[in-house]
């Protein structure tokens, strides 16, 4: 009898068929793309209106924000996939491996949402008029705040257990966390005994990071210090974590 | 021939609606006291974000503002809870096949929505006492009348906003993209967290077409923070009326009750 030799299943098999997979779904919701930029688009208005001399620092948030809030379109997705449609299942199944799934589909939406980054970033390059390393900072630290929020998105949404109560959570966290902290304005203006905190949340570290490059703040090398290692060893942290978790909840699906 | 009444001789053809909804609305909060907090803290997320890019002077007509913008926030709470209950719930057409007109039936999701906007609104009140007698611009009896009266007017109009988008809604996945692009853009096109003369030209005009814009002018007007006349505060008043009266044209035309 001729036996088949058993196939080595590889971590994060069936990564790039997810992610078109989850592009062809995306590329389908117009409606939640225009919504992707409304807070951002709102904060922008403001600062335009109320102190245009900061819509510099301001674009520089709204793009590290946009990161950030693709983790609510990842938990939202993430919900709706498990608990309307019921199609996570039938996926993990498959040969799919659970970090596959969640890892492709937080890449099928950064593959949809990035247009409207991309229209921010042109306009931050306009008005802030920031240097090719300034760039790629913040295109390094854009793509460490969008694994973070994807995978706090991810490892949320799998505690949802009804529809309706997930916008209301999903947009007060990512609210929270992304438009109280100083990411849309100076990080100078923040109170100064908080400000330590704010060097903890990706978001507000980031952008305190770039602010710093583009000469919009000063931190001190303590500050710095604590924002890039914050945000370094969070990202690896959580998304490590949102490994374990994806595979986890499988099991116990 | 046997009729519903013969059949059913104890069926009651009349109910007391708006208490129903404020349970409805009470065991949602209950059930869910975080679902509350998120469209609670919005106006509040705006107006601690304003206090580092605006002048102080402003804040009593930002928090004017965030009245205003929870009170058109009920619109997308009102058009979540319809369509949800229609298109999950199917709870629809148990209404349409009640006693339950659809203007009762708007009003019952709006005033149970209401319930959840209150601490928010009552908190926001207080505030804008407090800061108001702080920068000479204090919320007196009449100030306080138009407030209510504006917030009243908006919350009517934007339900029903809310209600006949609801109905057209089609898919679970619609509701929230919506519902937030709806009521944001209509919150941000009226001069609601900043005064009319700020904005650009065009943006004025545009503005002076949205009911929101003269409830938060007369509001202005009467607490003295943007000078109006009486006649101004007559103008758009009746201005305030006129938009509030061809948006529920509009919206009641939309809106779909027994035909779905």
């Amino acid at each position: 009898m001729k036996i088949e030799p058993v196939p080595v299943l590889s971590p994060f098999r069936g990564f790039s068929a997810f992610l078109w997979t989850e592009v062809l779904v995306q590329a389908h919701e117009n409606l939640a793309m225009a919504t992707s930029m409304v807070v951002q688009g709102v904060l922008l208005v403001f600062v335009w209106i109320l102190d245009p001399a900061l819509i510099g620092v301001a674009l520089v948030g709204a793009i590290l924000f946009s990161m950030f809030a693709m983790g609510q379109r990842v938990l939202n997705e993430a919900a709706y996939v498990r608990i309307d449609h019921k199609a996570n299942d039938l996926y993990l199944a498959g040969p799919l491996s659970p970090e596959a799934y969640f890892l492709g589909m937080s890449a099928g939406i950064l593959v949809v949402y990035i247009a409207p980054v991309v229209i921010l970033w042109v306009l931050a390059i306009e008005v802030v008029h920031f240097s090719v390393a300034v760039g790629l900072l913040l295109l390094a630290l854009s793509a460490c705040v969008w694994l973070f929020a994807a995978s706090v998105g991810y490892v949320f949404s799998t505690f949802f257990r009804d529809n309706r109560a997930i916008w209301a959570y999903s947009s007060l966290f990512f609210n929270v966390f992304g438009v109280l902290p100083p990411v849309f304005y100076p990080f100078g203006k923040f109170p100064e005994a908080l400000r330590p905190v704010v060097l903890l949340m990706p978001p507000s570290a980031a952008a305190a990071i770039v602010q710093q490059a583009i000469g919009a703040t000063t931190l001190t090398s303590g500050q710095l210090l604590l924002a890039s290692a914050g945000l370094a060893v969070e990202t690896v942290a959580i998304f490590v974590f949102a490994i374990y978790w994806a595979r986890r909840t499988v099991r116990e699906n | 021939m046997v009729t519903a009444d013969t059949a059913f001789p104890n069926v009651p053809t009349r109910g007391r609606a708006l208490p129903a909804f404020l349970i409805v609305g009470w065991r949602w909060i209950g059930r869910n006291p975080a679902v509350t907090v998120a469209p609670i803290l919005l106006p509040f997320i705006f107006l601690y974000f304003l206090t580092f890019i605006s002048p102080p002077s402003l804040l009593p007509l930002e928090i004017i503002g965030a009245m205003l913008f929870t009170m058109q926030n009920i619109g997308s709470w009102v058009l979540g809870d319809s369509a949800t209950w229609r298109i999950e719930c199917s709870l629809q057409d148990m209404f349409v096949a009640s006693p339950l007109g659809r203007i009762r039936y708007l009003f019952g999701i709006a005033f149970s929505n209401l319930i959840a906007m209150l601490p928010a609104l009552a908190i926001l009140a207080l505030l804008l006492a407090w800061v108001g007698g702080q920068h000479g611009v204090p919320l007196t009896p009449y100030a306080a009348l138009v407030l209510v009266g504006s917030l009243t007017t908006l919350w009517v109009q934007f339900s029903s906003i809310g209600i006949a988008i609801s109905s057209r809604v089609r898919t679970q996945r619609e509701i929230w993209p919506v519902g937030n692009l709806t009521f944001t853009i209509l919150g941000m096109l009226s001069p609601l967290y900043y005064p009319l003369s700020a904005l650009p030209p065009v943006w004025q005009d545009a503005a002076r077409f949205l009911p929101a814009t003269y409830a938060a002018l007369l509001v202005q007007g009467a607490m003295g923070i943007t000078p109006a006349t009486g006649m101004q505060m007559l103008l758009y008043a009746g201005l305030l009326a006129v938009t509030t009266a061809a948006v529920l044209v509009v919206t009641l035309r939309l809106y779909r009750w027994g035909e779905l």
